[in-house]
């Protein structure tokens, strides 16, 4: 394996690398707007036009999508977990590239993530952090993924990846400088839950 | 061989630094020595960890919880508040903690990529960042001797203070605290550690020299710089000689202007307090000071600073 000090020496080829990182995030991360003003992000979950975010987000029963291509389409909240602080929305789309997902809970403390977000109204601006520690498999905010890295409410919905542009969690907020993130396997139950009729805390909206 | 694809090279990053927060991250142990969250040490020799003095807020019933999860009982060897550096011996010294990997002997460089790492709790947390400034020895306000000042532009969290800054290549380069400086992470360099920590597990506090005199800093007017024969404009006036002292039985009396020791010229307490290093107990001094305005040279036989007035 390469040393760290060569690595730097080519700065450039890393430089390229989180360019290419951030596009291939870019091209499944939305826009979410809820009552006429920008709320948040999301991430395009499966082909048939299912889109995740918080539910913080997606508060009330409809919301606007602005998808990568540009084409902003009506989203109905398909279903909404505070507790979980997920939502689901359901777009008239049959033609979506989903995100590529792996299991948070194969990360190791110190692996490089990114993530992708609206900060400010910023579109698709990117962040570099590391695992501070991966989710313990409790529950409440242990059972959670946290990230060394600077998020701002804009990155909420948004996607966290590893280095290979791999989904490991939807970020959904910031404690003391943390950035906190919804683990892959709790959204994949909570889409799981969706398509089997909902079950849990999942509400129909 | 071929290149590595860009994305191999941000993978291999990743890689080092996950690697690097997993073998010093079995060094790192949770302190629980205070009500609040646990914050972090490392094990430093077989047996013997270093931790941050301001986070231990108790001297009994300190336990620790090691990297496999196995909690161990510590006793205090010693804490130096001046440079905020505790040490805690582990009860069974057997157990299943390896020191850190052999620390960092070279300063770090100013852009140097470092991780944090802490365990406040269960599990090893990390956070990545830079070193933003590198300079000389520097003195705590409390009078501590470190050898090198270490800023990081890095986010520290609750519970990091006594954990150790990590170089990407999975070297140790000192223990951070954000108990010397406000709002800022500061990192006491492996150098510093390992002295102090020497000092305290011999002795179990850090000795420092000791005159026994109160000084303020005062102006020297021109006349007096010329009768004296001197080119410095200010001197330190002593205002308290300690009966029985090393500078009271060295003949220092209330008044006398201190003009420089060992012939170093002295204008601010803190010159004083770097020139009574541990190294200088039992050692005479030489003393300049202006009496009456004339210049004399008085010997005075370094003490130890009683643990009191630490």
């Amino acid at each position: 394996m390469p040393g760290v000090e060569s690595l730097l020496r080519g700065a450039p080829a890393l430089d390229a690398a989180l360019g290419e990182l951030a596009e291939r995030l870019r091209r499944v991360t939305v826009q979410v707007h809820a009552g006429g003003r920008s709320a948040g992000a999301g991430v395009i979950w499966l082909r048939g036009g299912l889109v995740v975010t918080n539910a913080h987000v997606a508060a009330g029963p409809r919301a606007d999508v602005v998808l990568p291509d540009g084409r902003a389409l009506p989203a109905r909240v398909a279903a909404r977990d505070p507790r979980r602080d997920l939502a689901a929305l359901a777009v008239a789309a049959d033609d979506l590239a989903p995100a590529l997902r792996v299991d948070a809970r194969g990360l190791r403390a110190g692996e490089l993530v990114v993530a992708l977000g609206h900060p400010f109204g910023v579109a698709n601006a990117v962040a570099l952090g590391v695992v501070h520690r991966g989710p313990n498999g409790g529950r409440g905010l242990g059972g959670w993924l946290h990230a060394d890295i600077r998020l701002a409410p804009g990155n909420s919905g948004g996607p966290l990846a590893d280095i290979q542009g791999r989904v490991v969690g939807i970020n959904a907020m910031i404690v003391g400088g943390l950035g906190i993130a919804v683990p892959t396997h709790v959204v994949e139950r909570f889409v799981h839950e969706i398509e089997t009729g909902g079950r849990g805390g999942v509400r129909a909206a | 061989m071929p290149a590595p694809s860009s994305d191999g090279l941000l993978a291999a990053l990743s890689n080092d630094l996950a690697a690097a927060v997993d073998t010093v991250g079995r060094s790192v142990v949770a302190i629980h020595a205070r009500r609040r969250i646990p914050a972090s040490g490392v094990v430093w020799q077989p047996g013997v960890v270093v931790a941050a003095h301001h986070t231990i807020q108790r001297e009994d019933d300190i336990t620790l919880t090691l990297h496999d999860g196995t909690s161990v009982s510590a006793t205090l060897a010693g804490r130096d508040p001046s440079t905020d550096l505790a040490v805690l011996r582990m009860a069974d010294a057997s157990a299943g903690a390896a020191p850190a990997v052999a620390p960092a002997t070279d300063a770090p460089r100013v852009g140097q990529l470092v991780l944090a790492l802490g365990r406040p709790g269960a599990s090893v947390t990390a956070s990545l960042g830079i070193v933003s400034a590198v300079g000389g020895e520097w003195r705590t306000w409390q009078g501590g001797t470190i050898d090198r000042f270490v800023r990081l532009d890095l986010s520290v969290y609750d519970g990091f203070s006594g954990g150790p800054l990590v170089e990407a290549g999975g070297r140790v380069a000192g223990i951070n605290t954000s108990g010397l400086a406000r709002a800022t992470a500061l990192t006491i360099p492996a150098a510093t550690v390992s002295r102090v920590a020497g000092q305290l597990l011999a002795r179990g506090h850090v000795a420092r020299g000791w005159l026994g005199i109160a000084t303020q800093p005062v102006r020297l007017p021109p006349a007096l710089q010329r009768s004296l024969g001197s080119e410095a404009e200010a001197g330190l006036v002593v205002v308290n000689v300690e009966p029985d002292s090393p500078a009271d039985r060295g003949g220092v009396l209330i008044g006398d202007v201190l003009l420089a020791l060992d012939d170093r010229a002295v204008s601010d307490p803190a010159d004083v307090l770097a020139a009574l290093g541990g190294d200088r107990i039992g050692q005479p001094i030489a003393l300049r000071v202006a009496r009456g305005g004339k210049a004399e040279r008085l010997t005075v036989t370094v003490g130890e600073r009683p643990r009191a007035r630490r």
